[in-house]
């Protein structure tokens, strides 16, 4: 257990709690705000990666893919709201959930039809796949580093939007009373789409950073989609200080504890108990301190609703 | 000196700012209709959620019968003996009038954790939930779904509803409201009737039914007791005829 | 209608209420005579696999249906039946009865656990939460390497005493006499002042509050039944599949119990087991149509299938359970109903 390690894998997990964030925040916005359960986000993360990747393709330049992709990504999450989600808002949850998870079988099918079953592994460009030293004698990638510093940058950005803007004022309102809200005359049909669409854009945009990481295939973002969930019960629904804030957390406590925990078990146990419980218990830590929340905090740590 | 049913101890309740009960005490005697008036934001409501035990009070106390019950989830005050008809009717819509009072009187017999006989076809309950809507009349009506009826009849459902307890405490949350001039004599003749019977807390702005019920009269101003006593008394009051009754 | 004094009278009366239901089932019983004298095996296999879906769709049935409560983690509870067998078998135990027993003892825990912290909270929470703890569940028998981890593990057919179950009749006819006692037990539970309170709770909490009764019991009470029905299925599907694995509780499972659910009808008995009748269906002949227009694309039925679970959910009222009450309201009074929302 070295110093070079503990940073390389606290750097990881900032960057996975970075990445998870992104999903994280346009979800708990519909989710708090629309009374959404949209399931289809992961999808939207799937698009973003597949956007960038086949741009990328063509035009032969990783970082123009990149930004290109991201009007794809707004303009498709803009779209699925006008078209099928806002006629749902009105429905019962069970039938959200329905409707999304057919989306979710859509899209993965369409992709699999479109792009293959296989995944698609994009390069990196050379500026961008060397190592850096964050401190001496740990060298780190300079991609991750580059997600990291993407990912908190779009969180100022959404901040900034969220506190200092007109846009970001409704939007705080309709995070904390929606009926008040609309009651207040604020054309709350634009409102809802747009909060869609950015989130799907952020989406789309952790689709993008982590499809040079892991792999860009079908069905690549339900995993994000649940751990979201998990952020979003932690942070609390509607508040998206509460998801950076919880989404860090989990980064952190998911990529450290599956890296440290079965060496700290074996402290405590045996070696053969360790060996077999650690890696178990390692995968479970995220859902178990999501249940040590709702065991204090039903409604999360930073709730939106006061 | 009998145990008074309801009594409350120096209640406070603040959301945040806002003081919405302020060092209230008072106390229903058995068998009593007891009126709680005040104009409108006075915190009645605040204040009944806080008799009930939907909502907990910041300093202060619940005595039902004596009892402590401050801490008392709401299903433990009605098996306690406080009942309650809600000021927007509670009953269950998807369901017909008798099957209403059937779940009624299988609750109020402690049975309703049982598995294996059908129990809108049981005639012991069907009986029983037949004795709970004659109480209010609407035996006429049992085999409507509740969806389908008048408010007026909503209304007396509602209130069979909590009589099917046979509370010690009726906490009556604007019966009245919303109903005819036909319904509304209906409903104060069937209160009138439950004098003596039970103690009785009655919300009410109708202010002809306040004084023809009440035996005694609690004003509520902006979270605070301004005034307790008869009708003939509260009429007369200073404050209370400027607060409340010379503003009308 | 007086009290009926016999289990007999019982049961009749609740078979009379639901005639769909027995009809089905009367016909699952039936079914294997027609594949018989057809030669078409095949088919029994199928109707095994909607017998245990189904079962499991109407174990979730009780909660979502009756109970209002949207569980989107019953899959981990068929998922845990099915361990139950391959971990029993580990240590030596083949009884398929004591797999049974501990399948009902263990998801009888699990629900127990699970709907304790999850029950105390409601709407959007519950969903998200029901979903999160069935994930953990999936993730913590894939990291169990002992147990075969990602890969699963296989199975010897379990020992159930009396009912040789390598001969496919007699398990074909375990399964029915499950379904049929599970049905069974689903129809006295839903008819019963448990149920009727159950169903009153789903409409109006706070009433049932007011008449002196805790709707956190009901609603436990409620899931743990849903959990152990699930875990039946699930045990029965291990024993017979003679393998495990932990994508049989992948949180799409449970999406397909409530697909099943929304595709017969919500709020009856037999709607979860039209509706496993219509979906397995449809898995056997969408792909066969999509391959007949683009013999290519025959793999990508699901393509067909969303959009087509979409256009249930916005237009499809009460599943077909509703639109069959719908055609026979229409032909008894001779005139075209409105459905009521």
């Amino acid at each position: 257990m070295t110093i070079t390690l503990i940073l390389e894998q606290t750097f990881n997990g900032l960057q996975a709690g970075v990445t998870l964030f992104l999903v994280a925040a346009g979800l708990t916005l519909i989710l708090g705000i629309m009374d959404f359960v949209f399931l289809a986000h992961g999808a939207q993360v799937m698009i973003g990666a597949y956007a960038a990747a086949a741009i990328a393709e063509a035009s032969g330049n990783f970082y123009i893919g990149l930004i290109l992709a991201i009007p794809v990504t707004f303009a498709s999450g803009y779209l699925l709201e006008y078209l099928l989600i806002r006629h749902l808002y009105r429905r019962d949850h069970m039938e959200q959930v329905l409707a999304t998870f057919g989306l979710i079988l859509f899209f993965n099918e369409l992709i699999r039809v479109g792009f293959g079953p296989a995944a698609l592994y994009s390069d990196l460009p050379p500026s961008l796949s060397g190592f850096v030293e964050i401190l001496p004698g740990t060298p780190y990638p300079v991609y991750r580093l580059g997600v990291i510093v993407a990912g908190l940058a779009c969180a100022l950005a959404i901040h900034l939007l969220v506190v200092h803007t007109r846009i970001g004022a409704m939007v705080r309102a309709g995070a904390n009373n929606p009926e008040m809200t609309a009651a207040l005359g604020i054309n709350i049909k634009i409102l809802f789409r747009f909060i869609f669409a950015v989130g799907a854009c952020l989406a789309g945009i952790a689709g993008m950073l982590l499809g040079p990481l892991t792999s860009v295939q079908p069905g690549m973002g339900e995993p994000l989609l649940i751990l979201s969930l998990v952020v979003i019960i932690i942070g609390g629904i509607g508040s998206v200080r509460g998801a950076f804030i919880a989404a860090i957390i989990v980064g952190l406590v998911d990529t450290l504890g599956r890296v440290f925990l079965p060496g700290l078990l074996r402290l405590v146990v045996d070696q053969s108990t360790a060996d077999g419980a650690g890696p178990a218990l390692a995968s479970m830590l995220v859902y178990i301190l999501m249940a040590a929340v709702l065991i204090f905090r039903p409604t999360g740590l930073f709730p939106a609703k006061g | 000196m009998t145990v008074p049913v309801l009594e409350l101890c120096s209640l406070d309740k603040s959301f945040g700012a806002l003081a919405a009960t302020r060092d209230v005490s008072f106390s229903v005697q058995p068998g009593e209709i007891h009126a709680l008036i005040g104009p409108n934001g006075a915190g009645k409501t605040t204040l009944i959620q806080q008799i009930y035990g939907a909502s907990a009070p910041d300093r202060g106390m619940v005595l039902l019968e004596g009892q402590n019950i401050t801490s008392m989830a709401v299903p433990d005050r009605v098996r306690a003996g406080i009942g309650r008809s809600f000021q927007i009717s509670n009953v269950l819509m998807d369901f017909t009038v008798l099957q209403n009072g059937i779940i009624a009187e299988q609750a109020r017999l402690g049975q309703s954790f049982r598995f294996f006989h059908p129990a809108f076809e049981d005639s012991a309950l069907i009986d029983g939930a037949y004795q709970i809507l004659d109480r209010v009349g609407l035996t006429p009506r049992a085999g409507q779904k509740v969806s389908n009826l008048a408010h007026g009849e909503r209304r007396m459902l509602e209130l069979a509803l909590a009589l099917a307890t046979s509370p010690s405490l009726l906490l009556l949350d604007e019966p009245m409201a919303g109903a005819g001039p036909e319904e509304s004599q209906r409903m104060a003749d069937i209160i009138d009737g439950l004098r003596g019977t039970m103690a009785i807390l009655l919300i009410e702005h109708d202010m002809d039914a306040v004084f023809r019920l009440a035996d005694r009269i609690t004003v509520l101003v902006e979270g605070a007791v301004i005034a307790s006593g008869t009708p003939h008394e509260i009429s007369n009051h200073k404050a209370v005829k400027a607060a409340y009754l010379g503003s009308e | 209608m007086n009290r009926p004094s016999t289990v007999l009278a019982l049961i009749i009366s609740a078979m009379r209420a639901n005639r769909l239901l027995w009809g089905l089932i009367a016909g699952f019983a039936l079914f294997p005579i027609l594949t018989y004298t057809a030669d078409l095996p095949f088919w029994n296999d199928i109707a095994m696999r909607i017998m245990l879906l189904g079962m499991a769709a109407m174990g979730l049935n009780l909660v979502l249906g009756y109970g209002g409560m949207v569980s989107f983690g019953h899959a981990a509870f068929i998922g845990i039946g099915a361990y139950c067998v391959g971990i029993s078998q580990f240590y030596g135990l083949t009884n398929g009865w004591a797999h049974l027993a501990i399948s009902i003892l263990a998801c009888g825990v699990a629900g127990l656990i699970i709907g304790y912290l999850a029950l105390r909270t409601t709407g959007i929470y519950f969903i998200m939460i029901t979903l999160a703890f069935a994930q953990m569940l999936f993730f913590l028998f894939v990291s169990l390497e002992s147990f075969g981890g990602d890969d699963g593990m296989s199975i010897d057919r379990a020992d159930f005493l009396l009912v040789d179950l390598y001969d496919p009749h007699r398990l074909y006819f375990l399964i029915w006499l499950c379904l049929s006692f599970v049905a069974l037990a689903l129809m006295l539970i839903v008819r019963s002042r448990f149920g009727v309170t159950l169903a009153a709770i789903k409409s109006n909490e706070s009433r049932i509050e007011a008449m002196g009764l805790f709707p956190l019991r009901y609603k436990m009470t409620a899931y743990v039944i849903s959990a152990v029905i699930c875990g039946i299925a699930g045990t029965l599907f291990a024993s017979w599949q003679e393998y495990v694995s932990p994508d049989i509780m992948h949180w799409t499972r449970s999406g397909e119990l409530m697909i099943i659910i929304i595709l017969g009808g919500l709020g009856t008995i037999a709607g979860p087991l039209v509706g496993a009748i219509v979906f397995l269906l449809l898995e056997e002949i969408l792909p066969i149509m999509l391959g007949s227009i683009a013999p290519a694309y025959a793999e990508n039925w699901m393509i067909i299938f969303g959009p087509l679970l979409i256009m249930v959910v916005l237009f499809g009222r009460g599943g077909l359970t509703g639109l069959l009450a719908r055609w026979e309201k229409a032909g008894r009074t001779g005139t075209r109903h409105e459905n009521r929302p």
